[in-house]
């Protein structure tokens, strides 16, 4: 599938060295709307909704900030460690900035955990984009069914 | 010559062309000449080289704004206010600003290239900030994911700064990080020991420089720091302070509290030290904090576990740092002298310690924090 320039722009942005050190998109070669369109298809399959996967992040995240930084948990299921660092990352997409943070979720009922990011949630809930394979703070669709569901 | 090597030697030898000609190309193009940097209406006056980026160009004076991504214009700490025409904001630098910087003329001085002369205004206490050279003389683990690394200042070989500043360690490319990045940490260290850097990392996950702390740093390698920034100090009142910290967010507390005992800084002050963590292996500088409280009747030291395991035999506070808090503020603390809060964490922490303190009549004004954004 081709890109619009504007997709073409936040490609470029997303590229290691543009916003972050080492990019969004790992090692996935695939176009943008391709990676999109595909994870949007597994969301359909997995029976997810991208709002209500965000809403349940931000809901992990702000529960999580409470441990002042250590792991706290949270619903007697989850135990979550906020993590923060100096500055702001924008949205490829130049559609906001984003607290630089990062969030470890370690499902106790799976034995499974994920990592995300303010940016994190705002990429899956504005442009549903889950990052690229292989990228550290990929939110991969079977990954979040098995640990919020 | 062999025909098969024509094809890639006139192909390199038309790409060494085309790089000559772009090289020369941009020399003539983006040579500007030399420029004045004016600071501060005419209190600092710089001839330079134009044609390079602000933040660069003032490192190379020794003038060493805070950036955080080592000029990619990805962390919006470089801001300086710029008085003469650079032209319009770019679109690399308005996510970054509010309208009031906007209005302004508030730049990223990573983002604006010195192509004429400049006047530009800088808070006074950057020109004290520097560039160090150290090595590694210690890491210890205070914790399972929390670091102290100590480092000796070789050149300058030391450091003046107020307790509860912090410092940019620059992380050289490491892994498949093919960029220099810089982060900030508070300094553990005391002022007095000027000739050393102390500081706790805790690792956080996907954290570059964290990471690279945790994995990939050893005692003995160089490592450049820059600093000191930031206005996160005790202040000069009698106003009895209530800190509030979690995991690394120990650092400027330890820096602030051997200062005022070392150096019998701010006599008057009583202080209480919250510090929260989840269970016993989260907890660290115990013992040494216990000894302080001995050794300074003013102090008051508080831990709290929010989750504390059997074996951690836990006989102190437990919950949420932020209900010990309000807990103390009603029932323990004497407000008699007036109430300061400090604080230091993520924006979360922040807030939440907040709302605790201003619900018990802290004024919001005298609430002090080093916030991570």
């Amino acid at each position: 599938m081709k890109n619009t320039q504007a997709e073409r722009d936040a490609l470029e942005r997303m590229r290691p060295g543009h916003i972050t050190a080492q990019g969004f998109l790992g090692d996935d070669h695939r176009s943008l709307p391709d990676i999109v369109e595909a994870d949007s298809e597994l969301f359909a399959q997995l029976g997810m909704d991208f709002d209500q996967v965000c809403d349940q992040l931000e809901h992990l995240r702000d529960a999580g900030q409470k441990g002042l930084g250590d792991p706290i948990t949270i619903d007697g299921r989850w135990l979550v460690t906020t993590g923060d660092a100096r500055g702001m990352l924008p949205c490829p997409w130049n559609d906001g900035l984003f607290h630089k943070n990062s969030i470890l979720v370690q499902d106790q009922q799976s034995g499974r955990q994920l990592i995300f990011s303010d940016l994190s949630v705002h990429l899956l809930r504005a442009h549903h984009f889950c990052q690229g394979k292989g990228h550290a703070f990929r939110m991969e669709p079977e990954l979040l069914k098995a640990v919020l569901y | 010559m062999n025909s098969f090597l024509t094809g890639p030697l006139v192909t390199a030898g038309l790409a060494a062309f085309l790089a000559l000609i772009i090289s020369v190309l941009d020399r003539i193009v983006n040579n500007y000449g030399e420029v004045t940097m004016d600071i501060n209406a005419g209190k600092r006056n710089y001839k330079v080289r134009g044609g390079s980026p602000l933040l660069g160009t003032l490192a190379a004076e020794g003038i060493f704004v805070p950036s955080a991504c080592g000029g990619r214009g990805s962390c919006g700490a470089c801001k300086v206010k710029v008085l003469s025409d650079v032209g319009p904001h770019l679109p690399t630098e308005t996510p970054y600003l509010t309208p009031d910087e906007l209005k302004q003329n508030v730049r990223l001085s990573c983002q604006i290239k010195l192509k004429k002369d400049i006047e530009i205004e800088l808070p006074e206490e950057l020109f004290s900030v520097k560039k160090f050279k150290s090595k590694v003389a210690s890491i210890k683990n205070v914790t399972h994911d929390i670091k102290e690394v100590l480092f000796k200042l070789e050149n300058p070989d030391s450091i003046e700064f107020l307790a509860g500043q912090y410092v940019q360690i620059v992380v050289p490319p490491y892994g498949n990080f093919k960029e220099s990045v810089q982060r900030a940490y508070s300094m553990s260290s005391r002022p007095g020991d000027n000739g050393q850097v102390e500081l706790l990392v805790r690792l956080v996950p996907g954290g570059i420089a964290t990471t690279w702390v945790h994995q990939f740093l050893k005692e003995g390698d160089s490592v450049e720091l820059v600093g000191p920034f930031g206005d996160f100090h005790v202040r000069e009142t009698p106003a009895t302070m209530v800190c509030v910290a979690g995991g690394s967010g120990m650092a400027p507390f330890k820096s602030m509290l051997y200062h005022m005992h070392e150096e019998g800084a701010h006599p008057d002050k009583d202080i209480w030290y919250f510090f929260g963590a989840r269970s016993g292996r989260d907890m660290f500088y115990l013992d040494e904090l216990r000894a302080l409280e001995k050794k300074m009747p003013r102090f008051h030291f508080v831990a709290a576990l929010s989750e504390p395991s059997p074996e951690d035999n836990w006989t102190g506070d437990t919950g949420l740092i932020t209900d010990v808090l309000e807990r103390y503020i009603k029932e323990k603390i004497d407000a008699s002298k007036g109430l300061e809060g400090y604080l230091c964490g993520s924006p979360g922490m922040i807030n939440a310690c907040t709302t605790v303190m201003t619900r018990n009549n802290i004024a919001l004004e005298k609430i002090y924090y080093d916030k991570f954004a």
